[in-house]
């Protein structure tokens, strides 16, 4: 949509302003940079993280985490500590390498309440730098 | 662990984090000594009483002491 609406516009605008060269130059390198880089806002670069997605990716790092005892049945309710046998340190241990998995660092206070699939996965779509 | 951790039982948790976290900086290859050597370290007082303050307190504070020397990057592998 935007392409099609420099292209109508741009030899408009050159047209109009070319009657003096100094406009004209100026027009024409400020046009140039603007095809060049397309607007693009930082919060906007990294699209948001599908649930469905995230929760896969967080079931595969407890699967490969080995430590847990039923890695065949893990849904978004398990409970790391009742349903993966997992103790304090454990969690702990999972939760960094979930970090590592996402890119991001959960701070202490989250990772703390942190106790289920479900949990980890609403924290990670909430977090906007994971990816 | 129902109940919510509290105090310095929750210091001891977060100095795990510290310690993982910092392995997790270590080179790929080494990374598992790293690991094994702080299961090893934790595991050692595994047995101790959960009202021993002293000792704990005594213990948070020898391995903030190693975890700062072992954590400093020139430092690539432990045996």
């Amino acid at each position: 949509m935007l392409r099609t609406f420099f292209r109508s516009s741009t030899p408009l605008t050159l047209r109009r302003i070319s009657a003096s060269p100094v406009a004209a130059r100026s027009a024409s390198t400020f046009i140039g940079r603007q095809s060049f880089t397309p607007m693009r806002f930082y919060s906007a670069g990294a699209a948001k993280l599908d649930k469905d997605e995230v929760t896969r990716r967080v079931i595969d790092v407890i699967k490969a985490f080995g430590k847990s005892n039923a890695a065949a049945t893990i849904t978004p309710t398990t409970l790391f500590n009742k349903d993966l046998g997992l103790d304090s340190l454990d969690t702990v241990e999972l939760l960094v390498a979930v970090e590592e998995e996402f890119d991001i660092e959960i701070p202490d206070k989250i990772a703390d309440e942190l106790k289920s699939v479900a949990e980890t996965v609403d924290y990670i779509t909430s977090n906007a730098d994971a990816n | 662990m129902v109940a919510r951790l509290r105090g310095i039982q929750q210091d001891v948790i977060h100095f795990y984090r510290q310690c993982i976290r910092a392995a997790m900086k270590k080179p790929v290859e080494t990374r598992p000594h790293f690991i094994d050597y702080i299961h090893s370290e934790f595991g050692k007082h595994k047995n101790l009483q959960r009202k021993d303050f002293t000792t704990i307190e005594y213990l948070l504070r020898v391995g903030n002491k190693k975890l700062k020397m072992y954590s400093q990057p020139e430092l690539k592998d432990i045996h």
